[in-house]
Order: structure tokens, then sequence, then C-alpha cells
């Protein structure tokens, strides 16, 4: 396994207002992942296990001065808007607690998605190839065409981790992945994840299930709105 | 382009799009007909304006312009004035035929004395009869009318047996012919011998002519007699039909064309006293329809002699006082307007200023010796107006009402924006979840926003090309809609009635199921098509509504043409608002932090 750093998250700060009051969720968050590594972040209800995935991913701005994320070493949020918004649809595939499918697409449709966003006008037909491979090995392959609201919650999960895939992304950012769903289904969704671990893919895993995180590499706790560290190496 | 796919499964998969469609192309129909209706209503105004009294109008109150006839030709001179024809008017008394009793109805009208052939060069009067040849029943009237007239003649020259067949079938045409057409014409012919046949239909042209009816009207005359034409309106006989058209009541008995009325006019002196009224005799020779009902309702025109010697506005001897014997001169005929009607290519208001340096060089060049001068520039009872000057009382409420008319569309106008962006508003925000799964999978903000743009103009396309059709299809049938609603026809209330059933079985069915929402809607839809029916059977008893009232309106039918112009500038701006309607809360949501965006429940 290659030690270099993929991505890294550096003195991370992050303040929600709400009205007048301020809530500091990430006071000095600092985490390291490495290439194809699974590092699981494990944190109460509310501690701000969201909030720091989604500053990795891209999606949430941390407050000014409030640090950095680095992919390959290089600044994410000093990029352009269009650039950032490039990096999630090309380096990070997010998968949601709640599969966040769009309700009026088919299965296929919505693991297309990223595919149709990032390219411009390149053929989509090798993208739905690559989805509908990707939805076979999930085991949906006869799921193609139907809405998501007519799957089950473990399907849906399954649909979101190949939209999440789509792209090929260096990282894949999962945030309680089985949070909404019963043991064995999430066991099933974790197999799936554990799979494409071994394939090499870069895993970032959110949860407060001491359980699950024995499945990863290495996790980190996030107290008082820092990963406390050093981590506990699992093995 | 993903946006294009979402776009096409949010219009497909949802009530809401066509909730938003609906409401587009109401509003757009709403805004067409109403723009339609009003602006061909000015148009009507316009051109009935320009049409009935030329372009400009000199005029000289009671006792009139003299030299009006070398005035005319001194206009006439000017390349834009295309002609100018002299109009003796005045308020007069015309006792009609009916009713059948001794005791006639008299009409007050408004007679104007005119020169048909010049008149007819400056309005469309050529072009405004009501009738042009006879139908087959109206020449049975005539035939009738000419037995009737020559019967001395035919019983001289018929034996008994023939002359008492004739009195049958004259007897009882009189009694059928009232409400049903016959076959007087070959009845008659079988009777009389050829001279006499010819002799009775050479008593009257418009037997023979078909095209006499229409001359006597252009010419104003019959047989040589001076005749009378009388707006469709003067009579009570013409009773107007839901199509349209006309019909004479009693199957054409009172045809007018058939009978002589009596005009009476009280002339006044030079003093402004009122002499004896002066009355003649003059058969109707045709009817005219303008369209504007106040003049279809009130105008007779008779040749302009005809009032000039009823006004005593002819040419009269000027005598001395002392000595009746001794003529001083000639008191030259008068009219007391000239109406002028000018080249395409010069406005009402330049020809006015025109006519105006005309008339001061007409009076300028006239001998010094003239007896008579037409009044001069300064007098008050002098005016050269244009049409609308004139029809300043008749166009003035229509400009007060489009005033209205504008502030309530600015209304119209807002009611579809707002509607259109609160549709969009919700529409949007239902879908703010989706735009932050969008943003977390790579989309940008603008590529959103192009999603609900292209939504939107979708909507706005599709709803005010409807509302487009609607408006149209609803404009040319105005009138059938009128009247549709004027006197609702049994069949649509027992429709109603058979929907109410039909709901209520429904309703009923629906309830036992134990289901709500069907029975609400259910209940509404009875309440609606019940009201529907009860509505139209009450407009039914009371013997049908009038919303366009001729007599109020001025026109008889509603205007029924499309404004296209208008319209594509509604429906143009019914897209602009539906893209606007999208574009404000597409850029919010776009602008929405996409974490907040994926909590949005
Ligand atoms: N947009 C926001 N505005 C205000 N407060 C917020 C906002 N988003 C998150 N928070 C607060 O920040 C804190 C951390 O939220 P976050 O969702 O990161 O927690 P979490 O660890 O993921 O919790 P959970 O395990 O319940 O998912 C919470 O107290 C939450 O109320
Ligand atoms: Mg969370």
């Amino acid at each position: 396994m290659s030690s270099s750093i993929i991505l890294e998250g550096k003195n991370l700060k992050k303040t929600y207002e709400l009205g007048r009051a301020k809530v500091q969720v990430l006071l000095n968050a600092s985490l390291q992942v490495m290439q194809g590594e699974w590092v699981t972040i494990l944190g109460s209800s509310g501690s701000g296990k969201s909030t720091i995935l989604h500053l990795l991913g891209g999606l949430d701005r941390p407050d000014v001065d409030g640090g950095d994320v680095l992919f390959h070493g290089e600044s994410v949020w000093t990029r352009s808007n269009k650039q950032i918004n490039h990096y999630r649809n090309t380096q990070i595939g997010f998968v949601f607690q709640f599969y966040h499918l769009l309700p009026e697409l088919t299965v296929l449709e919505n693991t297309v998605l990223p595919a149709m966003i990032g390219s411009h006008s390149t053929s989509t037909s090798s993208a739905k190839d690559k989805a509908t491979s990707l939805l076979e090995q999930f085991g949906l392959g006869h799921r193609l065409q139907h809405r998501p609201r007519e799957l089950s919650g473990g399907e849906r999960q399954r649909a979101a981790i190949a939209r999440a895939l789509v792209n090929e992304p260096s990282i894949l950012l999962a945030d309680e992945p089985t949070g909404n769903l019963d043991e064995e289904t999430g066991n099933e969704i974790l197999d799936v994840l554990a799979q494409l671990h071994q394939d090499g893919l870069t895993v970032v895993l959110v949860t407060h299930n001491v359980e699950i995180a024995a499945m990863g590499n290495r996790s980190v706790h996030l107290r008082h709105g820092a990963i406390e560290q050093p981590a506990t190496l699992a093995q | 382009m993903y946006q294009t796919l979402l776009t096409s499964r949010y219009l497909t998969s949802r009530v809401i799009p066509l909730i938003a469609v609906g409401a587009v192309a109401l509003c757009v129909a709403l805004v067409i007909v109403i723009v339609s209706v009003m602006s061909g209503f000015l148009n009507m105004v316009q051109s009935s304006g320009r049409t009935l009294m030329g372009d400009v109008i000199i005029t000289y109150g009671i006792s009139g312009i003299p030299h009006y006839e070398q005035l005319i030709q001194h206009l006439e001179k000017d390349e834009k004035v295309l002609a100018a024809s002299p109009v003796v008017d005045g308020w007069g008394l015309l006792r009609m035929p009916y009713p059948d009793s001794e005791a006639k109805q008299s009409e007050t009208v408004q007679v104007w004395g005119i020169d048909p052939s010049s008149f007819a060069k400056v309005t469309s009067f050529d072009e405004s009869f009501q009738w042009e040849t006879p139908t087959d029943n109206q020449r049975d009237w005539l035939l009738f009318d000419a037995i009737t007239a020559n019967k001395e003649l035919l019983r001289s020259n018929m034996n008994d047996e023939e002359w008492n067949s004739l009195v049958e079938i004259i007897s009882n045409a009189s009694r059928t012919m009232n409400y049903e057409s016959g076959s007087l014409w070959s009845d008659v012919q079988a009777i009389l011998d050829v001279p006499l046949w010819n002799t009775v239909l050479g008593s009257d042209e418009r037997l023979t002519n078909s095209d006499a009816l229409l001359e006597q009207g252009l010419t104003l005359s019959q047989n040589g007699r001076d005749g009378i034409v009388s707006g469709l309106h003067v009579s009570e006989g013409n009773v107007r039909q839901k199509d349209g058209t006309y019909q004479v009541i009693r199957n054409d008995f009172w045809w007018l064309p058939r009978y002589e009325g009596t005009l009476t006019m009280l002339p006044v002196d030079s003093q402004g006293g009122i002499i004896e009224p002066e009355s003649t005799i003059l058969p109707f020779v045709n009817e005219f329809q303008s369209g504007v009902f106040m003049i279809d309702e009130s105008r007779v025109f008779v040749p302009i002699r005809v009032s000039q010697q009823l006004l005593h506005l002819d040419e009269a001897e000027i005598i001395d006082e002392d000595d009746p014997t001794v003529v001083l001169g000639i008191d030259p005929a008068r009219a007391t307007s000239i109406i002028i009607r000018g080249s395409e290519d010069i406005s009402a208001e330049s020809l006015q200023s025109r006519i105006v340096q005309m008339y001061d060089a007409f009076i300028a060049q006239l001998p010094s010796d003239t007896i008579v001068f037409p009044p001069m520039r300064n007098d008050p009872g002098l005016s050269i107006h244009t049409w609308e000057e004139q029809q300043r009382s008749f166009t003035g409420p229509i400009e007060k009402e489009r005033e209205l008319m504008r502030t309530l569309f600015s209304i119209v106008y807002l009611v579809v924006a707002a509607l259109i962006l609160s549709i969009f508003w919700s529409i949007v925000f239902e879908k703010t979840r989706d735009i932050g799964i969008l943003r977390s999978i790579g989309a940008s903000r603008g590529s959103i926003v192009w999603i609900f743009l292209q939504y939107s103009l979708v909507v706005g396309v599709i709803g005010s090309g409807l509302g487009l059709f609607f408006g149209w299809l609803i404009t040319k049938n105005i009138n059938a809609i009128h009247s549709g609603m004027g006197n609702p026809p049994l069949s649509v209330a027992i429709g109603a009635f058979v929907i109410t059933g039909c709901i209520a079985i429904y309703t009923i069915m629906k309830s036992r199921e134990g289901q709500l929402l069907p029975v609400v809607l259910g209940s509404l839809g009875l309440i609606t098509s019940g009201g529907l029916g009860a509505l139209i059977l009450f407009i039914r008893h009371i013997g049908g509504l009038v919303v366009w009232d001729a007599s109020v309106y001025y026109f008889a039918i509603i205007p029924n043409e499309v404004d296209w112009p208008s319209s594509i500038v509604t429906v143009l701006g019914a897209i602009l608002f539906c893209l606007l309607g999208a574009i404000i809360p597409a850029a919010k949501a776009a602008d929405t932090d996409p974490v907040k965006a994926l909590r949005h429940e």
C-alpha cells in the first residue's frame, strides 16, 4: 500500500450561524487520508462528522481563515467555483444516509447523471455502459428502468454507490451509509464498500457505530470539534 | 445535456406543470380576447367615423353655407381632397306606415339631405344598403301592392270569373302571406293574360328589374319621385336575429320599401324663429346599416333639395319689403355642412388645416358685389372640424372606456406575473433538495438555473401557444358565445343536470369506500354543474340576458377580429414572465448552500 497522502484536512474550522447564535462545529480538525486507505470517522450525533465530510468533499466551505483541504497536496478551497464543481464531480464520490437519488429519474439515469454533468458533449453511451455494469455488479441489473421509490432501502443505497462511482473518483465519502438500513442490509452495503476498498478505492466513512469502524484500516474520533490524535490503528 | 433530461422528467411526472400551463393559457387567452374586442371596437369607431362623415366637416349651423357648390368646386381643386359633398341636416318627424290602425306612429329622425353621388364618394354610403335585390317573398308583396294599386284597371279588363278568382287569390294571400311564403307570383300570372300581366309588372320597376331596389337607394328616387333611405333601426319592423341578420316581422309585411312615409321638419327664419312646419310624402326606397347603432336608429337620407325645401334653405328671391314686385336679387341655396374626404396619404388634422386656408381663400376671391357672403371664419357658428372633433360626444365615452381598460390590463398583467411567479416559486421550492443533490455531484449553479429556465420556457411556450389558440377561438366566435350566453340552449342545462347526476352517483359510491378527497371534489363538482344548470334555467326563465347591448355599445355586433400585434406581444410577455418567474426562485435556489439544500425536506 502506497503511503502518499491523497486527501488532507488542515486545521479546519466551521461555524454555523443560527440567527445571532454561533455554533462552532469544527474548531481545529485535521485529518490525513492515505491513498487506498479506509478511514472511519467516529463521533457522537451532532459532533460535526457530516460537516467535516462536506468540507473534505468540496461541498461546504470552511470558515474564512478556517484551514483548507488539500487534494494531492493542492489546495481545494482556493480554487474557482468551476474547479470545485469539477473536483466534486470527478474526484469525489458522495454516499449519503438518505441515498439522495432524484425521484423523477430511473435508477440508470440517476447513476449516469454525474457522467452527464461532467462531460459536456462526449457520448453518454460509454457512461451508460459503465453505469449499467456498476449496477449489475451491485445486483441491480434488473432494476435499471425503475424509479427510486420502487426500490428497497438497500437497493437505493447500492444505486447511490453506483452513482458515486460512475466517474471513477479517487475517494468515496460515505456519510452513515447504513444509518437508515436494518443490520443485515447494512452489512450488505458494507460488504460492497469493503470489496471496493479491496479493489483500491480510498474510503472515508462516517459513523457512530464502533462495530462498523472496525471494518476500516483506521478510525479516528471527532470530539469537541477536533480529530483526536493519535488514531488507533485497527488490527 | 442532463438538464434537458431533468426538465422533461419534471414536466411529465407532475401535475403542477399542467396547472402552470393551464394558468398561463387562461391568462393569455383572457388578455387576447379583451385586447382584441377592445381594439376591434376602437377600429370600428375609427372606421365608421370616417365612412359615415368623411375626414373633415365644415358646418354652419342652422342658416347654412351659401354658395356651397362653388366652395365644393374650389375645395376639389386641391389634390389632397378626393371629394366633397354638401349636407343639409336637421331633426324631423317621420310618420311610419305602422301600426295597422289609422293612428300611425312617428319616429324622431335626424334628416340628412344629401347629393347621393358625391356623398357616396366621401362616405361609404353606396356600400351600406340593407336591400340589394328583393327576395321572392318581398317580390310577392310588391306584386300584391301592384295589384291592389291597379285594381280598377284589372277589373275593367277581366271577365267576372277571372276577376273572382283573382279576388280570392288576393284575399287568401293577404292572410297567409303574413306568416308563410306562397305562390302568389305564379297564381296571378296564370290568371292574367300577357298584356295585363305586363301592365301590372310595369307599374313597379322592382318587379322586373332586380337591380332597381339598389339603384333607387343609390339615387334616392323612385319613378322620378324623391325617395327616403332610413337607418335599419328606425323602423320597428326590422328585428335582429341571433346570427346578426335581420328579419322583417309578419313575414316581410312591414318591409319598409313597400311603403311611403311623411317627413315633417321645422324651418327656422333668419332671426332663428320657427316658421310653420313643412311636410312631404316620400316613398321608402331602401334601408341602410352603418353598424353604429346610434346612427342606424335615427338617421334618414333624403335628396338635398327635399331637406332644403323643408327647412327653407333652398334658393329664393330677395324681394323689396316696400314693393313685393321688385326682386332685389337671389338668395342662394344653402348647405348646413360640407363633408370632405382626403386622400389616403393625408391625416385628418393636416387636411383640416388645408381646408381652413382654402376656405379663407374662397371667401377672398368672391366678387365684391356678392349679395350673400358665406360666414367668415371668425363667426362662432362656423366650425371646420375633423370627424374626431365633430364626434367628440360619440368617441369621448369610448376613450374613457379605453383608459379604464388600460388600467385593468396592467392589473391583469400583474396578476399573470404574480401567478406564474408563485407557481414557479413552489416548483423550485419543492425541488430544493434535488438542487442540493445535483450540486453534490458536481453540477454548477448556472446549469441548475438553466434546468428551470428550460422548464419555464416550455411551460411558457406551450401555455401561451394554447392561450393564443383559445383566445383566437373565443374571439372568432364571440358573437355566437354571447348569444348563447344571453339565451342558453336547454340542451346545455339538461347536459349539466345529467353530469350532476353522474357526479352524484360517483360521489355516493366513493363515500361508501370511505375516501374523503373524491367526496370533497365530487361535492364541489355537484354544486358547480348543478348551479350551472339552474343558472341556465333561470336565465331562460327571465327571457335571456343581454350582455352586449347594441344600444349601449353603438355597434350591432361584438368585434371578432383578433388583434395580432397585441396578441403576439401578450404571448411574448407571458413567456418572458414565465422566464422571470422561474429565474428568480431558481437563482435563489442555486445560491443556497448545497448542504442546506440537501437537508431540505
Ligand atoms: N446549516 C446549519 N445551520 C446551523 N447549524 C448547523 C447546520 N448544519 C449543521 N449544524 C449543526 O452543526 C452540528 C454538527 O452537524 P453535523 O450534521 O455535522 O453533525 P453529525 O455529527 O453529522 O451528526 P449526526 O450523527 O446526527 O449526523 C449540529 O449541532 C448541527 O445542529
Ligand atoms: Mg451527520
